[in-house]
């Protein structure tokens, strides 16, 4: 399948909406992440305090990230490992490939990362004779699909058992053809065996970082299946590649925001593991890596900073926002044509791709809230959609219709009694057009609208007539 | 101007928040047994907890185990590992391998920390226990003092900053590898060990 782009969400989201087999997963999600995190925050006690903390300790970094950033250089730097900043996606691919050229590397094992996508590192690495191996289970399968991720944490949760028996069943094709791939659990041990041998054979692991702190000079990631950790562990060369926003004061700090993450994404107390990187390893010492690199990435997140869309900075890429939103759980990720989807996606992507890229993800919103309720870090998710419309709005990219739309409205409201003899007679015909039942099914020029609605039809008197009255 | 120097430039020159820094947080308090917390909460894990009166009870135990899961008597221990010095005839028939496991082999690890508030093992990288140990087979025993069962993570970070210099990788293991990724359920044992036993040991 071809990736779509932002520009195609309408039709994209239209087509999704017939899709059976993400019906059934994006129902999946309410049962298994929705729930499993109410659950967990139940079973914990005073999340409230806990997200208060998280904001606060994300607050306090970002309005320090440049002397947060320059300590987590100076520490990782005495302890032997190597720090590079990129300005933008082309710089950290060549600053990645410029490493594995210098160490010799071909193989590369990969844990999972988002901050990779963003940058679109696979492509740019295959085309430059590298061999990039995915190895989060749900990943790998996407990689042998040549899919994108449709969610943050979990990236092929749109995908049905049968469908990823039959992708390994077209890509291990040194294996028995006739083999059972009915359960899960023999998927799961498939892979195991597959990418072990990656693992043992790569000259270089990547991965991303949920956390880094600056105190000490670490970079933390989570993971489930241990994968990250084969990664970072195995090859000669480790490269971790995160963005600037990541750092927070000191490992107490993460420890706050741990429980939060996995608590919003998955609903547990704790990931299987969470692994706190420091350099490389000693001469002595049986394993780690001997070469270790951390990738800092900017691509736009500084120029968020001191704006009003500056707390999505915040963001831990818990997913929490995906599993609740009403758009996304309708139409999946796919139908964003972009590496991060649903609210979050709303609120990054016009920063990312462009105002104008961008427009349909954050018009793409009820503004019902739910997202900006579950954020751990309690970013106002549907005010950062508002800025980047009024944003586009005011550069002139909205439809005419809209502007013109806003325009007559806008007249008409700086002058009272203008808008009050049009509102009355608005109402008056609605309500004779919502006869009996109440309800206008449609409207001249309006079509579009009314495609997929009803309108109620005003009942009883204005609000400024009761005003009136009641004075 | 260097990538760096004009990274950290957008930064200053765009600042307007000054955020203060939060009081530390407090979590909340520990069981008044955090022995019986952390093997609770292991548990939740889908680790298997077996509590030990002695060190010496470790061979015996391991064989155990491994009988239970039709695993092939051998166990893996890393070299210079502490448990060389114990009396492994106890546990007749039970071979041990220096050699690093395989994904099906079983391996055998001291784990420094312990956390209470998830049940969480605490394992920085040092030569006598080598951080893929923890990752290669496919069932890791690990071998805890109730002493050094702490309450929380922020505990566990304290006393190993104090200990000196930091490890190369400090990890953190809560249960079995697990993956979610095939239609959002539960299966054990992805890439890291398939199952989690741990042998806590009453300290004398």
């Amino acid at each position: 399948m071809t990736a779509s782009t932002p520009q195609e969400f309408p039709a994209e989201a239209h087509a999704a909406l017939s899709d059976e087999t993400l019906k059934v997963a994006l129902r999946r999600l309410k049962t298994h992440f929705a729930l499993g995190r109410q659950l967990a925050f139940t079973r914990y006690g005073d999340m409230e305090a806990l997200r208060e903390q998280g904001r606060a300790i994300r607050d306090y970094a970002l309005s320090r990230l440049d002397s947060l950033l320059e300590s987590f250089e100076r520490q990782v730097k005495s302890r032997g490992g190597q720090v590079h900043w990129a300005r933008d996606a082309k710089e950290a691919r060549d600053i990645i490939l410029k490493i594995l050229r210098e160490t010799g590397a071909k193989t590369v094992t990969k844990g999972k990362s988002m901050v990779s996508e963003e940058i679109a590192l696979n492509p740019f690495l295959e085309a430059n004779g590298m061999h990039p191996v995915e190895t989060d289970l749900g990943e790998y399968i996407i990689q042998l699909r040549k899919e994108p991720p449709s969610h943050i944490i979990a990236p092929a949760f749109h995908l049905s058992k049968e469908q990823v028996a039959e992708t390994f069943r077209e890509s291990h094709t040194e294996l028995d053809p006739r083999r059972s791939l009915e359960e899960r659990t023999t998927l799961v041990l498939e892979a195991r065996r597959m990418l072990r041998a990656q693992f043992e054979a790569a000259d270089a692991g990547i991965t991303g970082a949920n956390f880094l702190s600056a105190e000490e000079g670490a970079a933390v990631i989570v993971t489930n299946e241990g994968n990250g950790d084969l990664t970072r562990l195995l090859p000669k060369t480790h490269i971790v590649l995160t963005g600037i926003e990541k750092v927070v004061a000191d490992l107490d700090d993460v420890s706050v925001l741990l429980r939060l993450l996995t608590r919003s994404a998955t609903g547990q107390d704790i990931s299987s593991y969470v692994t706190v990187m420091l350099g490389p390893r000693n001469a002595k010492e049986a394993d780690g890596p001997e070469n270790f690199h951390i990738v800092l990435l900017d691509n736009g997140r500084s120029r968020l900073i001191g704006t009003e869309a500056e707390d999505v900075l915040r963001c831990i890429r818990c997913a929490a926002c995906l599993n609740h939103c009403p758009i996304y759980g309708a139409v999946g990720g796919h139908s964003y044509g972009a590496t991060y989807s649903g609210p979050i996606g709303a609120a990054l992507n016009p920063n990312l791709l462009g105002v104008s890229a961008a427009r349909h993800h954050t018009n793409a919103s009820t503004f019902c809230g739910r997202c900006a309720e579950v954020c751990p870090v309690k970013i106002p998710l549907p005010k950062i959609m508002r800025y980047w419309r009024a944003r586009e709005y005011a550069s002139g990219l909205a439809p005419k219709a809209m502007t013109f739309g806003l325009g007559l409205w806008a007249f008409a409201a700086k002058r009272p009694a203008l808008y009050r003899f049009f509102s009355a007679t608005v109402a008056w015909t609605l309500r004779k057009l919502g006869g009996k039942k109440g309800h206008v099914h449609a409207l001249p020029i309006m079509n579009g609208w009314f495609a997929v609605r009803d309108f109620p039809a005003p009942q009883g008197k204005s609000f400024h007539h009761l005003w009136a009255h009641r004075k | 101007m260097s990538a760096r120097d004009e990274i950290l430039s957008a930064i200053r020159t765009r600042r307007v928040k000054n955020a203060p820094r939060p009081a530390r947080y407090a979590p909340p308090p520990p069981e008044s047994d955090l022995v019986k917390q952390f093997a609770d909460r292991a548990r939740r894990t889908a680790a298997e907890v077996q509590i030990l009166n002695d060190l010496s009870d470790v061979p015996a135990a391991v064989a155990d185990i491994l009988r239970g899961k039709n695993m092939e008597a051998a166990i893996h221990l890393p070299p210079h590992s502490p448990f060389a010095a114990l009396d492994w005839k106890t546990a007749p028939g039970l071979s041990l391998e220096s050699k690093s496991p395989g994904p099906d082999d079983a391996a055998l690890a001291l784990v420094p920390f312990g956390i209470a508030e998830t049940g969480t093992l605490v394992n920085p990288a040092r030569d006598s226990a080598p951080a893929s140990w923890h990752f290669r087979p496919g069932l890791e025993i690990a071998v805890i003092h109730t002493r050094d069962i702490l309450p929380h993570m922020e505990n566990v970070f304290a006393r190993i900053k104090q200990s000196g210099a930091l490890p190369h990788t400090i990890n953190f293991v809560s249960g079995p590898s697990r993956t979610g990724d095939i239609e959002q359920t539960l299966e054990l044992g992805a890439h890291g060990p398939k199952a989690l036993a741990i042998l806590i040991v009453e300290e004398a």
